[in-house]
């Protein structure tokens, strides 16, 4: 009965499990998105202006580049791929 | 008949087209390997690739095809009765909606997350790309204008729905500010949202609002601009966010209802094989795309649902999963409105304004509950129009993207997003108020159907050149491709012939110019982009016999 009445619990644990993630799917993940786009386009712009160098337009003199760079080494190659990555006109729309 | 025998091949449909026939193509012909690294994982940068888990991205990828087009296609359909509409959704979801949806993810994915733009150039031509965009942005115009039209007569027709939709308004300008500006906890936000929206809806039965159609066409536009000129976090997610709750009501309230209420069918079964839109084929498989198969799904499956994937097994229970749910909401749809009028003639006669159709059928469903009936209807009206405003709102967004992006360097002025806006505002107005609705929904649709097309013919040439068997997408691809071109040129000559009769005058005639027009202008895009497939095809197949033979 106890062991039953487990499997019940896990049943229901997973349904509302569900009906959460579903529900954050429906409401919420693309406003979940789009702030980490927002986010992630001022960090890569602030990137661009510091390390500009790495991909040939030099903005900032290296001596101030040299200096932030540790500050900027986790995000060297994501910011690398996703600026050189080429864009097309219908990823604007998600 | 009674309406519990549709849930009943609604579920056929579910079981052995989920379980059997896509777990067959998952794995027999995809070869679905969840140790394969997919691009969410391979390139994961926190932002576009990111995996997700799959029920976060089911709701997504359901949130993100689902809107109002699943309802209103069923109920436009229903004029040649409910049982060609509903084989078309049941055949439609089993053999080629789904597979539509999950192929461009999977296609998408092994592609290293690339879109359709970008796979139509390395796998048919360079010019495809070009042409798939040009394409996209009549597509869009078409939706705008079709929708457009479906709010605004929702809105004059009952004048109890155009204060909640203010409401609603408000609400996402309000939830919007609390959650980034004031910073209030979302589950506070969230109650408060729920409250006032359905305290509007309430409201609605005693605040009516009435004013003429080009009124209310223009205070629709406003709100396309509105959500087109402010930033996403300000309107248009607190928007989707907010009014997601009435949707969820809406749903399963009606299939309760449907249940308890167990009504039979008071539609014909079958009314003939051609009615005033056309023949049964091609038109009745362009009249009712999403809900059955839509072109719009791959766009989402290929630019966003493709790069969040974390395990290639999950792409079935998302992209078809999303697609079979969103045939349940096109069922619904056909079974609310059948069951509600006494006789073909009393639906005819309703059928100048779908809105309040699926507002009477959906609100009879809910009243079974025991809620009031003019509530009921206020909740149906209300989520049908946020439905169809949620396209609209992205429509005119991506118009203006568009618009910057394809004309920007070459008219300066249209780099101006206040003047790309406008330009995409007018264009859908002159639309909307010149062209016959009904023309332009089946345009729509359409042009829907034949970006589904174009998408089985981007997995058709993925599958031949990776050695698979690529008929599973070949048959459907040349159905849609066939029957979309048919049901162009049947609407385009239409269109032409009441021009040369005299049959319609005044402004109308500049409707039907623009329809004839978009309508050549998609048969001769799908048929360059089918040229230039048929190019492909043949070298892919060339490349295969070659390796054959050198083995």
């Amino acid at each position: 009965m106890s062991e039953m009445s487990e499997k019940e619990k896990s049943i229901f644990k997973k349904a509302v499990s569900f009906f959460k993630d579903f529900t954050y799917g429906m409401a919420t993940h693309g406003m979940a998105r789009h702030a980490l786009k927002t986010r992630s386009s001022m960090e890569h712009l602030f990137i661009l202006i510091t390390m500009g160098d790495m991909l040939g337009v030099p903005i900032l003199p290296p001596y101030y580049s040299m200096r932030l760079l540790p500050f900027v080494v986790p995000q060297i190659t994501t910011w690398k791929r996703r600026m050189l990555r080429e864009r097309e006109l219908m990823e604007s729309m998600y | 008949m009674n309406s519990l025998y549709i849930l009943v091949v609604w579920a056929i449909v579910w079981i052995f087209g989920y379980y059997v026939y896509a777990r067959w193509v998952d794995r027999k012909v995809y070869k679905a390997d969840p140790k394969r690294t997919t691009p969410a994982k391979m390139y994961m940068d926190g932002v576009d690739f990111m995996p997700a888990p799959k029920t976060v991205l089911f709701g997504f990828q359901l949130n993100s095809i689902a809107g109002a087009a699943p309802i209103i296609g069923p109920i436009v359909a229903l004029q040649w009765g409910w049982l060609p509409a509903l084989l078309w959704l049941a055949f439609g979801v089993f053999f080629i909606g789904w597979l539509h949806d999950y192929s461009s993810a999977m296609v998408s994915m092994r592609n290293d997350g690339d879109t359709f733009g970008a796979i139509s150039y390395k796998l048919i031509s360079p010019r495809a790309r070009g042409i798939l965009l040009t394409f996209i942005y009549f597509y869009l115009l078409l939706i705008a204008a079709a929708f457009g039209h479906v709010i605004t007569k929702g809105l004059v027709g009952n004048p109890s729905l155009p204060f909640p939709m203010l409401v609603v308004v408000g609400v996402a300008l309000l939830v919007g500010q609390l959650i980034y500006k004031t910073k209030v906890d979302i589950l506070w936000t969230t109650i408060i949202a729920i409250i006032l929206i359905f305290a509007g809806i309430w409201a609605g039965n005693y605040i009516h609002i009435k004013t003429s159609y080009t009124v209310m066409l223009i205070a629709v536009l406003i709100f396309g601009y509105v959500s087109a000129i402010l930033p996403v976090w300000r309107f248009i997610q607190p928007y989707n966010y907010s009014s997601v709750y009435v949707v969820y009501f809406g749903i399963i309230a009606g299939v309760i209802g449907i249940i308890i209420g167990h009504k039979p069918l008071t539609l014909p079964a079958f009314t003939g094989w051609s009615i005033k839109i056309g023949p049964l084929w091609p038109m009745l498989f362009v009249t009712i795309a999403c809900g059955c198969i839509s072109g719009w799904h791959s766009l989402v499956s290929s630019t966003a649902t493709s790069r969040q994937l974390a395990n290639e097994l999950d792409a079935r229970p998302v992209a078809g999963g999303a697609m079979f749910a969103e045939f349940t909401i096109a069922t619904i749809a056909l079974i609310v409105c059948a069951v509600s009028f006494s006789g073909k003639a009393e639906y005819l006669q309703a059928l100048k304004n779908p809105v309040g159709i699926f507002t009477l059928g959906l609100g009879n469903a809910i009243t079974t509950l025991g809620f009031p009936a003019s509530f009921a209807k206020s909740v149906s009206g209300a989520m049908i129009l946020i439905l169809a405003l949620t396209i609209v709102n992205l429509v005119f967004r991506f118009m203006k993207v568009a618009t910057v992006e394809l004309l920007g360097d070459k008219i300066g002025i249209a780099k101006n997003a206040h003047v790309a806006t406008i330009v995409a505002l007018i264009f859908a107005f002159v639309l909307v108020k010149t062209g016959t609705w009904l023309y332009i929904w089946v345009l729509f649709g359409g042009a829907n159907q034949l970006m589904a097309g174009l998408a089985l013919l981007l997995v058709t040439l993925w599958l031949l050149s990776k050695g698979k068997n690529y008929k599973i997408a070949m048959i459907p691809m040349f159905f849609m491709y066939a029957t979309t071109i048919a049901a162009l040129i049947y609407i385009s000559q239409k269109l032409l012939r009441l021009l040369f009769t005299g049959k319609v005058t005044g402004t109308k005639i500049i409707g039907n110019i623009i329809g004839w027009g978009a309508g050549i202008l998609l048969v001769i895009i799908a048929l360059i982009l089918a040229y230039d497939g048929y190019i492909a095809f043949k070298k892919y197949k060339a490349m295969k016999a070659e390796e054959v033979s050198e083995e």
